[in-house]
C-alpha cells in the first residue's frame, strides 16, 4: 500500500494556526502579568486620612476638612482618584455632596489633598430639629481609584455622624417683674441652653413678648457668645408697659447668627 | 507476531512520550500558578473564596491540558483544546460575576471592575477556541488528503 500526499494545502493552514497560537500566548502572558503586577503593586499604595478639622467658611457654612495623603510606591500610576462624601439626614434627604478628584497620581509620587465638606444649616429641612435636638447624620463615603489607570476599584462605607444641637434644651425661665417707672416695668427673662455643636455660637437672640390678646407689648435682644460644648445662662430685660401685662401670653424668639437665622420660636408663658 | 509486538512497543513509547509531555506541561503550568499566587497572596484575605476559585480553575485546566496531550494525534486532542478554551471563557464569566467583583470587609464595600480584563480574556479565549476549530479542520483535512492506491 502506497500513501501519496497531495501538495501541502495543510502546510499553508498550519502557518496561520501557529500565528494565532503565538499571538494568543503572547497576549495571555501580557494580560496575566499586567493584572497580577497591578494587583500586587496595590499593596504599595498608602492612603492616609488625617483627623477631620471643623471650621467655618468665609460665607458662614460649617466646614469639615479631611486631609488625605496618597503615597504611590506601586509600579503603575493611579488614575481617577476620587473621594465623595454624601451627608444625609435621618429621613434620607441629602444635605450635602462633595467630591475631591485627582486625575493622576504618578508612581513614586506622594500627593496631598484636602477633602472639604460644607454644610449650610439653612439648607437643612426641619432645621428646628437640628438646632434644638441632638441627632445623628448618615455619612456615605466613597473612594474610587483606577489601578494602573485601567482597573477601577471602589470602596464605600456608611458611617453615622453625631450632630450636636447648638441650642440644645433652649428654655426661657420664669419672668421676674421689677418696677421701672410709673408706666413701665422691667421684665427679666432668663435664657438657658447648651451648645452641643462642634462650633462656637455667636449672634443675637431677639424676643418679642405678646400678651394674652396677642398684642406686642415689648421686644428686646441680647448678644450671645457660647463656645462649643458649653452651657449658656443669661437673661434679657424688656421694658413692658404696665397696662399691657397680662397673666399669660407668649414669646416669639428669633435667632440671628452668622451661621443661621431662625424664628419665630413660640414659647408660651403664664 | 514480532511485528505486532513492535507495533505495541511503538504505541507504548508514543503513549509514554505523550504522558511525559503532559506531565511537564502540567507541572510547568502549576509552577506558574504557584509563582503568581505568591504575588496575589494578600487578595484571598480580602476576597473570600478567591483562593478556592483559582484552585478549581487550575485543577480543571490542568486536567483538560493533560487529557488533551494524551489524546494528541487524534481529533479528541482538538476537541479537548476547544473545551479548554470554552471552559476559560465560561469560568471567567461566572466566577467574576460578569466582571464586577464585590466584597465586604469590615463595613467597607469593595468593588473591583474587571470588565475590561474579562473582555480581553474572553476575546483571547474565543481566539483559542477558533484556533482549536481550525486545528480540527486541518486535522481532518490532513486525514482526507492521504490518498490510498
Amino acid at each position: 500500500m502506497k500513501c501519496i500526499q497531495t501538495p501541502g494545502k495543510w502546510v499553508t493552514m498550519r502557518i496561520p494556526i501557529r500565528m494565532i497560537s503565538i499571538t494568543t500566548t503572547i497576549f495571555w502572558i501580557f494580560l496575566i502579568v499586567f493584572l497580577v503586577s497591578a494587583v500586587y503593586s496595590a499593596k504599595d499604595i498608602r492612603f492616609d486620612f488625617g483627623g477631620p478639622q471643623i471650621g467655618l467658611t468665609s460665607d458662614n457654612k460649617i466646614l469639615f476638612s479631611l486631609p488625605i495623603t496618597i503615597d504611590n510606591k506601586g509600579y503603575y500610576n493611579i488614575g481617577c482618584f476620587n473621594v465623595t462624601t454624601e451627608i444625609l439626614d435621618k429621613e434620607g434627604f441629602m444635605i450635602t455632596r462633595t467630591s475631591t478628584f485627582i486625575p493622576v497620581i504618578e508612581k513614586n509620587r506622594r500627593v496631598m489633598a484636602t477633602h472639604n465638606v460644607t454644610i449650610d444649616i439653612n439648607d437643612l429641612q426641619n432645621s428646628q430639629d437640628y438646632l434644638f435636638n441632638d441627632t445623628e447624620l448618615e455619612v456615605r463615603e466613597t473612594v474610587s481609584i483606577k489601578l494602573a489607570e485601567v482597573i477601577p476599584v471602589q470602596a464605600s462605607t456608611n458611617l453615622s455622624m453625631p450632630w450636636g444641637a447648638p441650642l440644645y434644651n433652649f428654655t426661657l425661665g420664669e419672668i421676674e417683674y421689677a418696677g421701672f417707672n410709673g408706666t413701665h416695668m422691667t421684665a427679666t427673662i432668663p435664657i438657658n441652653f447648651e451648645n452641643h455643636a462642634s462650633f462656637d455660637l455667636t449672634g443675637n437672640i431677639q424676643i418679642c413678648m405678646y400678651n394674652s390678646t396677642n398684642i406686642l407689648v415689648s421686644k428686646g435682644q441680647t448678644t450671645i457668645e457660647t463656645p462649643q460644648n458649653t452651657q449658656y445662662h443669661g437673661h434679657i430685660e424688656l421694658n413692658v408697659p404696665i397696662i399691657g401685662i397680662t397673666e399669660n401670653g407668649h414669646f416669639e424668639v428669633y435667632f440671628l447668627t452668622p451661621l443661621f437665622e431662625f424664628g419665630p420660636l413660640v414659647i408660651p408663658y403664664d | 507476531m514480532t511485528e505486532e509486538k513492535r507495533d505495541s512497543n511503538k504505541r507504548l513509547q508514543e503513549f509514554i512520550r505523550k504522558a511525559l509531555k503532559a506531565t511537564i506541561k502540567g507541572v510547568l503550568f502549576y509552577g506558574i500558578y504557584f509563582v503568581l499566587s505568591m504575588f496575589l497572596a494578600p487578595v484571598p484575605e480580602i476576597v473570600p473564596g478567591f483562593q478556592q476559585m483559582i484552585e478549581v480553575f487550575v485543577m480543571v485546566y490542568i486536567f483538560l491540558m493533560i487529557i488533551g496531550e494524551l489524546t494528541a494525534g487524534t481529533i479528541f486532542h482538538h476537541f479537548f483544546n476547544g473545551t479548554k478554551a470554552l471552559f476559560v471563557i465560561l469560568y471567567l464569566v461566572f466566577s467574576l460575576n460578569g466582571g464586577i467583583v464585590g466584597t465586604t470587609v469590615q463595613n467597607v464595600n469593595l468593588i473591583i471592575d474587571l470588565r475590561l480584563f474579562l473582555a480581553v480574556a474572553m476575546l483571547l479565549g474565543l481566539l483559542g477556541f477558533a484556533k482549536s476549530v481550525l486545528q480540527a479542520i486541518n486535522f481532518l483535512n490532513e486525514k482526507t488528503e492521504h490518498v490510498h492506491f
